[in-house]
């Protein structure tokens, strides 16, 4: 069945062939291999670029397929990367502790290295204690379980609430961004058990492979983040083919018609949406260890609206066009953000894209909504039609 | 006879205004009906109520022999039943193939997981190369529906609700818009339709229903006000009086 | 000191009965010992005399005694006031103001030591608390109302029957009440004072009940009849056993704990070739393994013993833990608690009509940012996601206008009716050149609108920066309406209920009166059949978008009044606004008009609940939304029917 399923979608086939070879460039290219002509920061921008393709895919599942235009994706990835922060984190943490307490007379007690680490982790927000969310922050394996379970268990539970009662269209849009909005000033606060707006950081440090170099340990999470972009591409693009495709774009394109068909629409939405979210979450833990920082900013509202505005460029309703709107958009972003592109001088005024990348961004996503409804990936479709 | 589907006693109101009054209504298994009405006769919301997709304020709808009533089923589970509808406005999935189509019609479990793990088994490509047969498709299951002529959609879609393997299908308006030729091959699908599950054609046009030769149920203001033969209900002076006098006129 | 001032209030009452005509010097002279060193006793002897002269210099002397510049010139026993010091010291004669000057050698200062200066104080106050000018008196009410010093209490009292200004006539006699509650020397005086303190909402009478009511934690083996106890404390309830054991310790009733950390450093403490008494230390990582060590060392008269968790509980046990009055009397606490809680009763229905005062200006704000939104988003079906900035557009109009126009006034009547033309631009601006395309999009609307929203946002920081700018209200803006001591609503958000009545009635009025509204409605039901009959519906969307918007701009006038203008401002309307909408029901005035009173008074009253958290009171507040769309999905004010299907 599998060979069949690719037979029938050469593009999955042409696209992992091409992350593949992309993936082989950069680690012969990169520090780690000696060459140094990708540098350690490059490769980590890659690599973060490529979690970001992970979680457009998903964009585009739950969007470009399913028709729900979902304002909280990020909130999934965000969680996802508060999940792998929390072990990451304690771990570390727990490392130095038991460094600094080892040239005590007497052995520390399991309580004496709890109280030790909360005060390190949680002095910042003026506590010691241990929240109870950080029960398993201290088994690898767990906190690994919560990446895919929180985020599966909260896309579980709202979309259960949303589409039973039949929301749809903007009012679902809205409803899941006052969702991420939810999540993100609980998040704010002190007392989330979060550590508020600092978040948590310190993630690039890698408990256990302190003895790896950054370029290493950046190369491994770039191959890491590559490796499960392919597989979530592979994933949906086998998810999406055959009939659950034909129900998933029917409902995007005629709930009722799906539902008069004998479908049920809610069960449907919701196995889209915390599939999807679950891919999210994945994306968000492989994310942030590059990153190398988390906080509730990160989740804010806007930050699920770029990633709707990332997949219309790309074009809707292709896995691949969300990798090319996803990657375009945030290389692009950081280029003109990261002093890359030069200033324009007009005499009397002159134009810093520091300042003025987010006017000219804003701008294209009106003319891309308005000109170019399909995307960049509208592109192929013209190539195809030219070569036929 | 027992009964197919027994619709009786049936209200519905939209803001003040009386859309079903009191409506009784039965059909037999494996049964051609026409159900004909002027505009605002309840047609539609009856088979709003039947589907599951409008609640009645009163009333009963019970279906099949193990006397289920339908007012607590979800539309789905309803279609599950086996009740199939097409719709005034043809809609088919415009963006899929016809093969597309049909094969999410086609009988089968529709848990999203069954849907998920769902091979290709021979017996659902037999029926759907059936079916297409039936509605006149066969050599364009390939193709996208969008780019089918009006006719064949509506064919398309009486295809869905056959690939259903229904008991009883809701038609509504399948004649509109169409050639004469294309309303004959209409004709004769849902005759042929008929001989496995019983068949309700909600129409306008008369030439049609004549055609459709079965009993005929007239609506008007949400109630029944006759039934028979369309020669019985046409002679019928209260029918003349609100729908076909008035047509004539 | 009580009598001596009923003596010096003698002698002043009858002061002016008497004609005096002598100078102060003259009377300074008659106790030169008396001024020159002042004792505790016999200053009262010069401060009576000084009072019956009634002279207006004796004032600044008594200040100026006080405040240590009173010297005596050795030469001839004359008093001055110095007015600068050095080698040669600038005087003032004290009768004249006369100024001279003298070797500092040849002068003697009057020290009066701290007993001294309070009586002298306390004589001041007197003087002052009738003294001619009422803006003296009221300053001298307000220092003793700062102070509450026993002392105040006489004085104050004294002065109230000549005040003349019945306003300050009261607040001195409450003043009396609260120093009197406090101060008075029979408890009878006391309680007379406090009930008639209850009635009262003003904080500082509730401050004053509030520490007559002041009580103490303590525990005792047995509780003492000469307690006045407030109430008993319970273990679990009021405290925990290792609390309770803590109060022990601190009242010497209990040996203390030996901690964790102690035990520890007794451990580390006896260390000795790796090993504590035979218990090897690579085995001390385990609090039982430690204790064990420590009950060894115990043993051996090393270290104090455990307080084993079982004594602690026998001992919390064996004790009475209770909170005590500090004010002794039991009848004075009583009578305060029957006040206190007559006013507090007062106080919560006051609290709870502030509140809902709040809420409802809470309200109208989320109500003049919200139906902007409602009408673009309900009539149109289509999502602004760039009314925010519109908003925002006309906060920074209204700060431009006043940049160009100085009378805050005349800037703000300019203000609002020029940010509805501009923003009513922007808005028909938009619509022709991006929403008319999308019509039948929505999704796409959105994502577009947000473009021109961030693109709008970027461009408002590069111009306007990112500092938040002031839009100033005017002068008769500032202020509070003040009902009561607790209920107060400032002005501003008076003026934007009003704004918001006057909108939600504009509204009605186009919408329901004008052909406009008439043409608006027929399209929002069917465009098709309102093209038909000559509307033209391009038109009558441009119009109401343009309306929508500029609706926007008056908002966004009106909210830079209370908040600051920052280029983000919008943003943090948008999703309240958009949740106002949909909570109330889309395409309905009144369905705003419920969804922002719900949202309002919900907001209030769950920043009530956790005053200290807003966030946790925005995080609820979304939640229950998201729980209420289940209920009522379409809003409170649904549409019924076929039009709701669709």
């Amino acid at each position: 069945m599998q060979r069949s399923f690719l037979a029938q979608n050469p593009s999955v086939l042409w696209f992992i062939a091409c992350l593949a070879i992309f993936t082989a460039v950069v680690t012969v290219l990169s520090e780690a291999m000696g060459v140094g002509l990708i540098s350690t920061s490059f490769v980590k921008t890659l690599g973060k670029t490529l979690c970001l393709c992970l979680i457009a895919i998903a964009m585009d599942v739950v969007w470009g397929y399913c028709g729900i235009l979902s304002l909280g994706h990020f909130a999934f990835f965000g969680i996802g990367g508060y999940a792998i922060g929390m072990w990451l984190m304690y771990a570390r943490t727990e490392k130095i502790v038991l460094e600094s307490l080892s040239g005590q007379p007497i052995p520390p007690t399991t309580a004496e290295i709890s109280d030790a680490i909360g005060n390190q982790i949680f002095g910042v927000v003026g506590s010691s204690e241990f929240p109870v969310i950080w029960a398993f922050a201290d088994s690898l394996f767990l906190q690994l379980l919560m990446v895919v379970l929180v985020p599966g268990l909260l896309a579980l539970v709202f979309g259960w609430l949303a589409f039973r009662s039949r929301v749809t269209g903007v009012y679902l849009s809205i409803l899941t961004q006052a969702m991420t909005l939810a999540l993100a000033l609980y998040l704010f606060q002190n007392n989330s058990g979060l550590r508020g707006n600092n978040g948590l950081s310190g993630l690039q440090n890698i408990p256990g492979f302190a003895h790896l170099s950054q370029a290493t340990v950046s190369l491994a999470f770039f191959t890491a983040s590559a490796f499960a972009l392919g597989a979530g591409h592979v994933f949906f693009a086998w998810v999406l083919s055959g009939k659950m495709g034909s129900v998933v774009e029917g409902i995007r394109d005629n709930e009722a018609r799906v539902r008069f068909l004998g479908y049920h629409v809610e069960s449907y939405k919701l196995f889209i949406f915390t599939t999807t979210a679950v891919v999210s979450g994945i994306a968000g833990a492989l994310y942030y260890p590059q990153a190398g920082i988390i906080n509730p900013g990160e989740i804010a509202p806007i930050a699920s609206i770029y990633l709707a505005v990332w997949v219309a460029i790309g074009g809707r309703g292709r896995l691949y066009g969300a990798v090319i709107g996803a990657a375009a958009v945030s290389l692009v972003s950081s280029w003109f953000t990261g002093g890359g592109a030069p200033d324009i001088n007009f005499g009397f005024y002159v134009i810093q894209w520091t300042d003025w990348w987010l006017v000219l961004l804003g701008f294209s996503f009106v003319a891309v909504t308005l000109f170019f409804p399909k995307g960049i990936g509208g592109l192929f479709d013209l190539l195809v039609r030219k070569q036929s | 006879m027992s009964m197919l589907l027994e619709v009786s006693g049936v209200s519905v109101t939209f803001d003040g205004f009386r859309a079903i009054n009191n409506l009784s209504i039965n059909f037999a298994p494996a049964e051609l009906r026409a159900i004909i009405g002027p505009n605002g006769a309840g047609k539609t919301t009856f088979m709003d109520i039947v589907t599951g997709k409008t609640k009645p304020d009163e009333g009963r709808v019970i279906w099949g022999d193990k006397n289920i009533s339908l007012l607590g089923l979800s539309e789905s589970e309803i279609v599950m039943e086996g009740i199939g509808r097409k719709f005034q406005k043809p809609t088919v999935f415009e963006a899929q193939t016809v093969r597309q189509n049909l094969a999410m019609a086609v009988r089968a479990p529709r848990g999203p997981f069954a849907v998920l793990m769902h091979k290709k088994a021979r017996r659902n490509a037999a029926r759907i190369e059936a079916v297409a047969e039936q509605i006149g498709l066969s050599d364009s299951l390939t193709r996208i529906a969008g780019q089918l002529s009006h006719g064949q959609k509506q064919w398309l879609e009486i295809g869905m609700l056959l690939a259903q393997e229904p008991r009883l299908m809701l038609v509504d308006e399948p004649a509109a818009g169409m050639t004469p030729e294309e309303r004959e091959k209409t004709t004769e699908i849902l005759k042929e339709a008929a001989k496995t599950c019983a068949v309700v054609v909600v129409e306008h046009d008369m030439e049609f229903v004549r055609r459709l030769n079965c009993k005929v149920t007239v609506l008007h203001e949400g109630a029944v006000i006759a039934e028979g033969s369309l020669d019985h209900v046409t002679a019928n002076q209260t029918v003349i009086d609100v729908y076909l006098g008035r047509s004539h006129a | 000191m009580f009598r001596l001032f009923s003596l010096a209030l003698a002698l002043w009452l009858s002061a002016p009965a008497v004609a005096f005509s002598q100078t102060l010097q003259d009377i300074l002279q008659t106790h030169q010992e008396e001024v020159l060193k002042p004792g505790r006793r016999s200053v009262g002897v010069v401060l009576a005399d000084l009072m019956a002269s009634g002279l207006p210099q004796a004032l600044p002397f008594l200040e100026a005694w006080r405040d240590r510049e009173i010297v005596q010139r050795d030469s001839d026993g004359l008093f001055f006031r110095v007015l600068a010091e050095g080698d040669i010291v600038t005087l003032a004669d004290l009768d004249t103001g006369t100024e001279l000057q003298a070797p500092d050698n040849e002068l003697t200062e009057s020290r009066p030591n701290g007993g001294v200066r309070r009586a002298i104080g306390e004589v001041l106050v007197q003087f002052q608390l009738s003294d001619p000018d009422i803006g003296k008196r009221q300053a001298a009410v307000d220092a003793i109302a700062r102070s509450m010093d026993a002392s105040q209490l006489a004085p104050l009292e004294a002065s109230i029957d000549g005040e003349p200004d019945p306003v300050l006539k009261l607040a001195k006699s409450r003043l009396a009440n609260m120093l009197a509650a406090l101060f008075s020397d029979t408890a009878d005086a006391r309680i007379i004072a406090i009930a008639a303190l209850s009635g009262d909402l003003s904080v500082d009478t509730r401050a004053v009940l509030n520490r007559l009511l002041s009580t103490t934690d303590a525990v005792a083996e047995t509780l003492s009849a000469d307690v006045n106890l407030a109430r008993i404390l319970k273990v679990g309830v009021d405290f925990t056993p290792a609390e309770g054991y803590g109060r022990l310790v601190t009242a010497e009733l209990a040996p203390p704990l030996v901690s964790n950390d102690d035990i520890r450093a007794a451990l580390v403490a006896n260390v000795a070739d790796a090993q504590v008494v035979d218990v090897p230390v690579h085995a001390l990582g385990t609090d039982a393994a430690r204790w064990l060590a420590y009950d060894m060392l115990v043993a051996g008269g090393l270290a104090s013993p455990r307080v084993k968790p079982q004594e602690q509980i026998d001992a919390v046990a064996a004790h009475v833990f209770y909170a005590a009055y500090t004010e002794p009397e039991k009848r004075v606490t009583d009578a305060a608690r029957s006040a206190l809680n007559a006013i507090e009763t007062k106080v919560a229905i006051s609290q709870a009509a502030d509140l809902g005062l709040d809420a409802l200006s809470l309200a109208s704000i989320y109500f003049l940012a919200a139906i902007g939104l409602a009408i673009t988003f309900g009539v149109m079906g289509v999502i602004n996601m760039a009314h925010g900035e519109f908003i925002m557009m006309g906060a920074y109009t209204g700060f431009v206008v006043q940049q160009f126009v100085p009378d805050y006034t005349l800037s703000i009547l300019i203000a609002l009716p020029l940010a509805f033309v501009i923003t009513f631009g922007a808005g028909v601006a938009m619509e022709r050149l991006v929403i008319r395309y999308l019509y039948h999009r929505p999704l796409e609307t959105l994502l577009a609108t947000f473009g021109v929203s961030i693109a709008l946002q970027q461009l408002a920081k590069n111009i306007f920066g990112t500092q938040a700018r002031p839009l100033t209200s005017p002068g008769w803006l500032d202020g509070a309406w003040v009902l009561n001591d607790v209920i107060a609503i400032s002005y501003i958000r008076i003026a934007i209920f009003v704004l918001a009545l006057i909108f939600l009635a504009l509204i009605l009025f186009v919408l329901k009166r004008t052909r406009l509204g008439l043409e608006v409605r027929a399209v929002t039901q069917n465009p098709g059949m309102a093209a038909s009959m000559g509307i033209n519906p391009d038109r009558i969307n441009m119009l109401t978008f343009g309306f929508g918007s500029g609706i926007a701009g008056i908002a966004g006038v009106a909210i830079g009044l209370y908040a600051k203008v920052t280029s983000e401002m919008g943003a943090d309307y948008i999703v309240q606004s958009f949740m106002t909408v949909v909570v109330g029901g889309v395409g309905n005035v009144w369905g705003t008009l419920a969804g922002a009173s719900l949202i309002g008074f919900l907001q209030k009253g769950i920043e009530w609940l956790n005053p200290s958290n807003t966030l946790a009171a925005q995080t609820y507040m979304i939640l229950f939304i998201i729980l209420f769309i289940q209920f009522r999905p379409k809003g409170i004010v649904a549409l019924k029917g076929r039009a709701a299907a669709d």
